[in-house]
């Protein structure tokens, strides 16, 4: 569903994204972890379009982004790890204006709109102005409005920050619905409990580079692979163990 | 305490003074071209005043008199407008920056956070007018022959002078916080500004200025600035300014120390007052301009309303307009602009009605023709102008929310026609009305002002298509204020360019036109002449406009992919 070969970012001399490449099933839930600046933001702006790659491809859906950006974007939900909208609008008028440019009718959208809007629990306040809305609403109204056109994909950058436990607990189930249902969930996140009970798979980045990649148990092996142990024999009990052992963390860098 | 030193005022204040330097130092570019489009404001507002104080010496006895009463002039506005300047931006360093959490959370006493922000309320809302008053102020000196002690003076009145205003600024700012929500006095002191300041030009035009440039009228202007204000008010810090100065000049009996006393201790007054008031209600004031940031839901289906209005659109162009609008309705700093803007029509309109066109004189023939023949010209500036404040800034106005845009399934080459036609109908109707309307005032040719009507729609196409590019071009995603955005330095390439084009296209148009109008005063022609001369002005503009037009669309779209990037 999700089909990244050798992408690449340079800034200058430097390389946020060195050569990544990935294959992403159907109904997958993603997980992509990496340490502040490991390039993860970029990549994900580089899959949505919003910033030139210097190399390679991504397909969404089979749509490449670059020369089928239409398409791409038509079957493609996302939410940015700082939901900037539109301070002026309502709530509903938000999820209205972003249902029109997926061109849903009126009608249908209106329907859908009510239905995110109580998901949500923005029912009361879909009606004042986003300006008011604190930053956990915007963060649910932004993750409303990227499910409006009911996408196959959804690219999720940071989502759980600035939600309090109850919405983080209801965004959790609420993943798990999405991937039952088919869609195949990108989910870059620092929340390695998240990751760790709901990616399907998970993909470690490491200075612009994949430096893991499979479901939970693989990366354990893997870990213990490059530790020259038998996964059996008492390697990382945890993700997040797993996860600073392979970033190299534990050793106290940032 | 942790016993750490507290940060002082200028700590407080560096992350601007840093932020400039970090600005130069990305290059010299737009200083330098800055510096010169100041150095030629500079230059030519000394000119104007230096030949002004000089004319006022060769009316006898009138010229001191008049020397003095402009000064007051000068400085009464200065400081009205200081007023007005500094409680809108005392409001929001003090009560809406971003950063004032920052402050807030860290060990600052309130005492020093208001001498950091006055500092820089102080600064924001007093450059523009040493700006505008130096050179005025040197061409005094020059004139008037001021000493060194002048010069000295003036330094030494200016700096209370600017306190004073800084310092009811900020204490006007405070109160109304505390009684109303920040946003909101804001607002409604911008909406005071342009409705205060559309009034003051369509009184400034229907005083008839020209007349000056009549000799018969110079007694009226006299009588107008002998009269100006009466006897002034000794309370006023206007009247001290100006009793410093010009004892200074020679222009005036009296110790200039006296005033100066005046403004000082006026000053320090205001200052500590501004200190002690901010100083005991900071917290109350900051928590209440944050409850104030809510506003209700009326205007709740505004968008649904617009869209249907709009409903004979395509789907995107009818969307954006649909938001766009709702945005603009809803920031009542738009409506001041829009107040401003319907002065400039009503004295374009009127300037036509005042020229002394209907005498059939040989003058009047050739004020008309000059009148018509500039008249494209004109309606293109006021045009070009507007575009500056509205559609220059579209693009930076969709600032960190352009990920919506971006991220959706629309092509940028659809955004951009959306843009386009959001900003170029409402231009065409400004620019059509002006020009339809003042051809006919002015008695000019149907078969004229057809090619003028037709002229302006590529050059209005030009000139949208110009501010979607130039504001792509050089974006400001970082504020939502979109007067903020029109004063930047692409804003100031874009007028300059799109002004540069609109010359292009009168001069090309000049020949045929002329011949045209040199048609409707009797001239033998066919109307096979006739429609050759207007086809060949038309297609004169044409060329100039199309490429103007492409080019800009084609940088506007490629600036937009990588906007944001």
């Amino acid at each position: 569903m999700i089909s990244i070969r050798g992408l690449r970012k340079d800034f200058g001399a430097m390389a946020a994204v060195d050569g990544l490449s990935l294959e992403i099933e159907r109904g997958c839930v993603f997980g992509f972890l990496g340490r502040n600046g490991a390039g993860k933001t970029t990549t994900i702006r580089m899959m949505m379009g919003l910033t030139e790659p210097s190399a390679g491809t991504v397909l969404l859906g089979g749509h490449d982004v670059r020369t089928e950006a239409e398409a791409a974007k038509a079957i493609t939900g996302y939410l940015p790890d700082h939901p900037y909208l539109y301070d002026k609008l309502t709530g509903a008028e938000m999820l209205g204006f972003v249902g029109g440019l997926y061109g849903i009718p009126k009608a249908e959208c209106r329907l859908r709109a009510a239905s995110l809007l109580e998901e949500f629990a923005l029912s009361e306040r879909a009606n004042e102005l986003t300006e008011t809305y604190s930053h956990g609403m915007k963060q649910r109204l932004a993750l409303a409005a990227a499910l409006i056109h009911r996408p196959t994909i959804l690219v999720l950058d940071e989502p759980m920050v600035g939600l309090d436990p109850q919405g983080a607990h209801d965004f959790r189930r609420l993943l798990a619905r999405l991937a039952a249902d088919g869609i195949t969930v990108f989910l870059s996140t620092h929340s390695l409990a998240v990751a760790e009970e709901l990616s399907t798979r998970i993909g470690v980045l490491d200075r612009g580079r994949l430096i893991a990649l499979g479901t939970l148990a693989e990366l354990r092996q893997q870990a213990a692979a490059a530790a020259a142990r038998p996964a059996s024999t008492g390697g990382p009990a945890t993700l997040e163990e797993l996860f600073l052992e392979l970033v190299g963390a534990a050793e106290g860098q940032w | 305490m942790s016993g750490l030193p507290e940060p002082s005022v200028a700590q407080i204040v560096s992350p601007r003074r840093l932020a400039a330097r970090n600005a130069l130092r990305r290059g010299w570019g737009r200083p330098l071209a800055l510096a010169f489009l100041t150095a030629v404001f500079w230059v030519g507002c000394f000119g104007l005043f230096a030949r002004a104080l000089e004319w006022f010496h060769t009316i006898g006895d009138f010229g001191p008199l008049l020397t003095h009463r402009l000064l007051v002039l000068l400085f009464v506005t200065f400081f009205a407008v200081l007023l007005l300047s500094n409680t809108i931006t005392a409001l929001t360093t003090f009560y809406l920056a971003d950063d004032v959490n920052l402050l807030l959370a860290a060990p600052i006493e309130p005492r020093v956070l208001h001498h950091a922000r006055f500092l820089e309320t102080l600064v924001s809302s007093s450059w523009m007018i040493l700006l505008f008053g130096l050179p005025i102020f040197l061409a005094y000196g020059i004139v008037e022959r001021g000493g060194p002690a002048f010069y000295a003076g003036t330094i030494v009145a200016l700096l209370p002078f600017l306190v004073i205003p800084a310092a009811i600024g900020t204490i006007v700012a405070t109160l109304l916080v505390l009684v109303f929500p920040a946003q909101r006095a804001r607002d409604g002191l911008l909406l005071l500004i342009g409705l205060s300041a559309g009034a003051a030009f369509v009184l400034v035009r229907l005083a008839r200025p020209e007349r000056l440039a009549d000799p018969s009228g110079l007694a009226g202007f006299a009588s107008f600035l002998v009269g100006f204000g009466g006897e002034p008010s000794p309370w006023l810090p206007t009247t001290w300014i100006t009793g410093t100065m010009l004892p200074l000049l020679g222009a005036r009996e009296g110790d200039p120390r006296f005033s100066l006393g005046l403004l000082w201790t006026t000053a320090a007054a205001l200052f500590l007052l501004s200190a002690a008031l901010v100083e005991r209600t900071y917290l109350r004031a900051w928590t209440s301009a944050q409850e104030g940031g809510r506003s209700s839901g009326r205007g709740a289906s505004l968008l649904d309303r617009i869209e249907r209005a709009g409903s004979f659109l395509p789907r995107v162009p009818r969307l954006l307009l649909a938001k766009d609008l709702s945005i603009f309705l809803r920031d009542a700093s738009q409506w001041s602009q829009l107040v401003l803007i319907g002065a400039l029509v009503v004295i374009y309109v009127y300037n036509f009605t005042a020229l002394p066109i209907a005498e059939n004189t040989p003058l009047g023939i050739v004020l008309r023709d000059v009148a018509t023949f500039c008249n494209l010209g004109l309606a293109a500036f006021v045009v070009t102008s507007v575009a500056v404040r509205f559609v220059y800034p579209t693009i930076s106005l969709e600032g960190r929310s352009w990920w919506i845009l971006r991220t959706a399934p629309v092509p940028l080459g659809r955004l951009w026609w959306s843009k386009f036609w959001i900003g170029f109908g409402p231009l065409i109707v400004l620019g059509e009305v002006l020009v339809v309307l003042t051809n006919h005032l002015l008695g000019v040719s149907p078969l004229a002002t057809a090619v003028f009507a037709a002229t302006l729609v590529p050059l209005v196409a030009a000139i949208v298509s110009m501010g979607l590019g130039f504001g792509a071009s050089y974006p400001r995603l970082d504020t939502q204020n979109a007067a903020q955005i029109a004063t930047g330095f692409g804003a100031i390439v874009y007028m300059v360019s799109a002004l540069g084009l609109v010359a292009l296209v009168v001069l090309l148009e000049a020949w045929p036109i002329s011949r045209l109008l040199g048609f409707g005063r009797g001239a033998p022609a066919t109307a096979s002449a006739r429609a050759g001369f207007a086809l060949l002005a038309f297609a004169a503009a044409l060329a100039p406009c199309a490429w103007a037009f492409v080019s800009s669309r084609r940088r506007g779209i490629r600036a937009l992919e990588r906007l944001g990037s």
